[in-house]
């Protein structure tokens, strides 16, 4: 075991590999407030990529409803029960994480799913935590919630599929940061199932080995955000580049939300992976909840997104706005603009769209406009 | 009593037999590698009942990640017989559940023999072998032999209650078995596309592998071994047929390792139960 920075937890931890970052790190915001669980990034994906013999099953991007939704079954809920209450202090993870917490002669501590635990992907959808009261009104945090989690691969900086697996047939690649199972070398041992907690690696029981997201490689090597963002209807999502905390930049859109504005949050910080997924937590519910599952900080995430700047509301006002990776971006009044990574401007958004009001009663036609499409 | 004259002789006929039958089972120290004109491809052939057996008892793999904590099979018998360019080992272990479904999380059982590649004074390590010093291994899984004993790999024949809309490579446009199709289908399945040997489909229930160390196993670039497992009431007894180790004959010695994976006990892998090196020597033709 090596010893390496975890900035997510702040501090030192236990990997398998000593700390090798990539040149440029794949990094996605996946803003949880917009998410209508429409399942479009999931077919996006599915359609894809996972349409073959013994991928049937796979769903390398899912979305589920918190807290009763899970895909695989009560994948979280059952590593956090093994791993066992553990503390946070002021910004420092002080339990242990999943390699700091493995069983002798294992490299993390895991549980292997069953195959039947990904039979009912829908499981929990839309089940709120508790019964809605006859009379009860509108508050937020509400009373009883739930919220919807879009999931793909992390593209761990510190990957527990990579570091489980005995051959090593994962590699995480130095100038992306992608991590992708060599479906050459892989012979199924399913280490890595057992070993990611977020649980996406999948056995291909047809071909025997083990498949995973792969970030849509080929898209994001031209300078394409993945299928699951570019299809999703809420345009929730954006992928980027990430850069280590002490070399943020503010004209980084990831960078800006992660490290400058700290409104978008690891799932599960203290697995100890520092997954490059974020995302901004849902408004409505409560913290206790929602500081286990992105770590500390999540109110105060949530009190900047409800009273966003003009420079945060902005930049998300250009997330699914093209199919291009938008490196850079700045604002200028009333237009925020998106940036090559020269500084020249890929296109420029309003943050305001024009609103016109029509009366309801359309003389020159002579007939009632209604709002039917 | 015509009756009772007899018992006497064939009490005495069947202390002989079980005498006999004692003679040739004795268990040998070592693997005796018997001298035959013809191969038994079949685990159940008589052959077998005249060769000596050697029982190995087997250890965790406990020295790489991830270990084997818990022991599981305990012993492996093993006979063997040559014909001079080939060399067939017969092993048998108890195993009380058949394990060879390709179900996600479920393990298959399986079993393989190891040799080293070149004879050298300095015998490469037994577990998997070391830089420099080859071992070579032939691997024998019970999900294969399923597969080549005309399982279909399909999720339908896995989970018949399975439902699947559509594959891309089976759209009405791609007539059945044209390039365009088959083209189709490999993009949809990697590990194939890249010839990976663990991807099907497959034509043996075994694979010739090489290895230099625990981590680095590979396919062999040619092999040419061959096998068949068969289940038991009791467990498993497998086949496996390779060319002539290099070094085995009948003036030295060699090594041999074995090993075994039980399915329902998750091993794969690493996760196995081995022996060290056992000698290995092959008998005088008489
Ligand atoms: S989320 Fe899981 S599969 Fe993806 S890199 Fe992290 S450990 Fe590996
Ligand atoms: S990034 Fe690409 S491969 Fe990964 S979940 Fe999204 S669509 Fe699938």
């Amino acid at each position: 075991m090596a010893r390496v920075h975890n900035w997510q937890i702040g501090r030192e931890m236990s990997y398998w590999y000593p700390e090798s970052r990539p040149s440029r790190q794949f990094a996605a915001i996946f803003d949880i407030n917009k998410c209508i669980a429409c399942q479009t990034c999931t077919l996006a994906c599915k359609t894809t990529w996972t349409s073959g013999r013994g991928q049937e099953y796979m769903l390398w991007n899912n979305v589920e409803s918190k807290p009763y939704g899970f895909y695989p079954l009560a994948w979280d809920l059952k590593l956090l029960k093994e791993l066992g209450p553990q503390e946070w202090k002021e910004g420092t993870y002080e339990g242990r994480t999943i390699f700091e917490a493995a069983r002798p002669g294992e490299r993390a501590l895991g549980w292997r799913p069953d195959d039947i635990d990904y039979a009912n992907p829908n499981v929990g959808e839309d089940d709120c935590v508790g019964q809605v009261e006859n009379g009860a009104g509108l508050e937020v945090p509400h009373l009883n919630w739930f919220f919807y989690l879009a999931r793909i691969c992390n593209h761990c900086t510190y990957p527990a599929c990579l570091a489980s697996c005995p051959r090593g047939s994962i590699y995480k690649r130095p100038e992306d940061g992608i991590v992708l199972v060599d479906q050459g070398r892989c012979r199924g041992y399913q280490e890595c199932v057992k070993a990611c907690p977020y649980k996406k690696v999948f056995f291909n029981p047809m071909t025997g080995t083990s498949e995973k997201c792969i970030a849509c490689f080929p898209k994001f090597e031209q300078g394409l955000q993945p299928q699951c963002f570019v299809n999703c209807i809420g345009k929730i999502r954006m992928a980027g580049w990430i850069s280590p905390p002490d070399k943020a930049r503010p004209d980084n859109p990831i960078d800006y939300l992660v490290h400058i504005k700290k409104i978008a949050k690891p799932l599960f910080p203290q697995f100890g992976l520092e997954p490059n997924v974020y995302y901004i937590p849902p408004i409505h519910a409560p913290s206790s909840f929602l500081n286990q599952m992105f770590g500390p900080g999540t109110e105060a995430a949530i009190k900047a997104y409800r009273n966003a700047d003009d420079d945060l509301a902005g930049l998300l006002a250009l997330f699914g706005c093209t199919e291009k990776v938008m490196p850079r971006w700045k604002r200028q009044g009333d237009m925020v603009i998106a940036m090559e990574e020269n500084g020249s401007e890929m296109l420029r958004v309003p943050m305001r769209e024009p609103v016109h009001i029509r009366p309801a009663f359309d003389i020159r036609h002579g007939v009632t406009r209604t709002n039917c499409p | 009593m015509k009756k009772s004259s007899l018992l006497p002789v064939l009490l005495a006929a069947v202390v002989l037999v079980a005498a006999c039958q004692k003679s040739t089972h004795a268990p040998s120290p070592d693997v005796r590698v018997v001298s035959r004109t013809s191969l038994p491809a079949d685990p159940n052939d008589p052959a077998w009942s005249t060769v000596p057996v050697h029982v190995a008892p087997l250890v965790l793999q406990d020295m790489v990640e991830p270990r084997l904590i818990q022991a599981s099979t305990a012993q492996v018998e093993v006979r063997a017989i040559s014909d001079g360019s080939r060399v067939v080992f017969r092993l048998s272990w108890a195993d009380g559940t058949k394990d060879d479904s390709v179900r996600p999380a479920h393990f298959s059982d399986a079993c393989a023999v190891q040799l080293p590649a070149k004879v050298q004074t300095d015998v490469p390590a037994p577990q998997m072998g070391e830089a420099g010093k080859t071992v070579e291994i032939t691997y024998w899984k019970a999900s294969w032999q399923a597969s080549v004993d005309g399982r279909k790999d399909t999720i339908k024949e896995v989970y018949p209650g399975a439902a699947v809309d559509h594959y891309p490579f089976e759209a009405a446009s791609l007539p059945t078995d044209s390039d365009a199709q088959k083209e189709m289908a490999l993009r949809y399945s990697p590990a194939r596309a890249l010839g990976n040997t663990m991807a099907g489909p497959r034509k043996k229930p075994v694979e010739d592998l090489i290895a230099e160390g625990p981590g680095s196993l590979t396919p062999a670039p040619a092999g040419t071994s061959d096998g068949k497992g068969l289940r038991t009431e009791k467990g498993w007894v497998v086949v496996l047929s390779r060319a002539m180790p290099a070094g085995l004959n009948s003036s030295g010695r060699s090594q041999v390792a074995f090993a075994v994976w039980e399915g329902s006990h998750e091993e794969a892998g690493a996760r196995k139960m081995r022996t060290g090196w056992v000698p290995v020597v092959l008998e005088k033709k008489s």
